[in-house]
């Protein structure tokens, strides 16, 4: 199969090169530190949120969780970023590979499930009793489909056919 | 970096830490000690964190010595089998006893199970740590049956023991041979790192006043879900350093790395060991902590970043260190 000619012209931009290429500590590696910062963030405080929605520790008030929803979606906006920035760097590794495609859909699904869960939160503490909880099966879905963008993530090292335009692994 | 000298000042922790811990759990049992027994729990926890460098700084020794003459390649392997079996004792038993003293807070204290389970562990912690330092001592000093060159003897518990260990080049074949095993251990330690910055974000970030209508106690209770989360990265993350040894040893951020992981063990030594636990273990909705606990929360915070961020930076600085 033949990579489209605009891998290559992407590949040979400065940028490109430069955070693929450059020796310094703030090129590929930072994108890389931000990209892992951002995912701790969303996957910390899923993780902590879905802990409770499942029932962990039901004596936790559940309205404060709304304010892990900040952590959620600064960690979501900085691997949007540094994920673009990865892209640049590797273009035909990731667009030439199912998995990266895979991963966006799960990421896709992921940001709306984690909406509606967002919009079923309780919004004070003295709704608690009184509005329904938030549905089980979305706090499952959240964190399957978090733990499967982050098995994507990785798997995108483990399953490239290529890691340069006309380059094979 | 003088890895031999590190090495040589941190291998006696763990084996008199565990004949001590031993020595005080046992004595525990006689009546109602609960102090002592606590004091054995600490102590195996905190020899099962400071075995990580210990064991791993016996990579860059083997490779500082591998240099000398008259030293025995198979005795340095027989040491190196040796650890590698003791190692996973160690870290169970400090697990175990994290979760004994994790249980001891509840009515009715820790389960007979649970310390059963612990002392058990550590007997074997403690026979296979005299059993390593045995054949690290003999690298430097043969005894008769040991020396370079002639086929090693072993004594009637070496020989039982040694039936045990794995051999250390087929170990670590075996961790590179498969990627997806590789992978499968990456995802892992991610995983893992997602639980602990979650929970003990969420901890840390209460203590410094970030919604505070929360209350303490509750929140703490999620703390075995970080502890499952540091159990899976500990496992993980030692498999992976057996399967590359020398480039974990000679990598800076590795090191890194590890200090930010034993200064995190002093920060939770601090934080639960001098009171701040027990004035912040009450906090109601909307109270405020101490200064004291909001710095140690806040270092807390600063040093698992600092894990994650020198833990990425590994491949850049893959070998830059020299021994």
């Amino acid at each position: 199969m033949a990579a489209p000619a605009f891998l290559n012209t992407l590949e040979r931009s400065g940028l490109s090169t430069w955070i693929r290429e450059s020796e310094s500590a703030f090129a590929y590696y930072f994108v890389l530190v931000i990209h892992n910062i951002g995912l701790a963030l969303l996957v910390g405080a899923c993780g902590v949120l879905g802990a409770r929605l499942l029932g962990f520790v039901p004596e936790l008030p559940l309205a404060p969780l709304r304010r892990y929803f900040r952590f959620i979606w600064a960690g979501f906006w900085l691997n949007v970023v540094s994920g673009v920035f990865l892209l640049i760097a590797y273009p035909t590794k990731a667009l030439t590979n199912p998995v990266f495609y895979i991963k966006l859909v799960l990421i896709a699904v992921g940001v709306v499930v984690l909406r509606r869960i967002e919009r079923q939160m309780p919004h004070d503490a003295a709704a608690r009793d009184a509005s329904p909880a938030v549905e089980r099966s979305l706090a499952l879905w959240m964190l399957g489909l978090w733990l499967g963008v982050l098995t994507a993530g990785r798997a995108l090292a483990y399953t490239a056919t290529y890691i340069l335009y006309g380059k094979g692994t | 970096m003088n890895f031999d000298h590190l090495h040589l000042l941190l291998n006696h922790v763990p084996i008199i830490g565990f004949f001590v811990g031993v020595g005080l759990f046992l004595a525990s049992f006689t009546g109602t000690n609960d102090d002592l027994r606590r004091s054995a729990l600490i102590i195996f926890a905190a020899v099962a964190l400071l075995t990580i460098p210990t064991f791993v700084s016996g990579v860059g020794a083997d490779r500082a010595i591998a240099r000398e003459p008259g030293i025995s390649e198979a005795l340095v392997r027989r040491h190196e089998g040796a650890a590698m079996l003791g190692l996973w004792f160690v870290e169970a038993t400090g697990a175990a006893a994290l979760m004994a003293l994790w249980r001891s807070r509840r009515a009715g204290g820790t389960p007979r199970a649970t310390l059963a389970a612990v002392l058990l562990l550590a007997i074997i912690a403690a026979i296979l740590m005299g059993r390593t330092g045995n054949t690290g001592g003999d690298i430097r000093h043969p005894q008769p049956g040991t020396a370079a060159g002639t086929a090693i003897t072993e004594g009637t518990v070496g020989s039982i023991i040694h039936t045990f260990e794995p051999s250390p080049d087929r170990f670590t074949d075996l961790m590179v041979v498969n990627k997806w095993w590789w992978a499968s251990m990456m995802v892992t330690h991610f995983v893992g790192l997602s639980l602990i910055i979650g929970v003990v974000g969420a901890i840390n970030l209460r203590i410094m006043g970030f919604a505070k209508e929360l209350p303490f106690g509750p929140l703490h209770r999620l703390l075995p879900l970080a502890m499952v989360g540091l159990g899976l990265n500990v496992l993980t993350g030692m498999l992976a350093f057996i399967g590359m040894p020398a480039y974990y040893a000679a990598d800076i951020a590795f090191w890194f790395k590890l200090a930010a992981l034993m200064l995190l063990g002093l920060n939770a030594a601090v934080f639960y060991l001098t009171g701040i636990f027990h004035r912040v273990e009450r906090l109601g909705p909307g109270e405020d902590a101490a200064l004291s606990a909001k710095i140690v929360a806040a270092s807390s915070l600063v040093l698992w970043f600092t894990v994650i961020i020198s833990g990425r930076y590994i491949q850049h600085f893959e070998d830059s260190l020299r021994f």
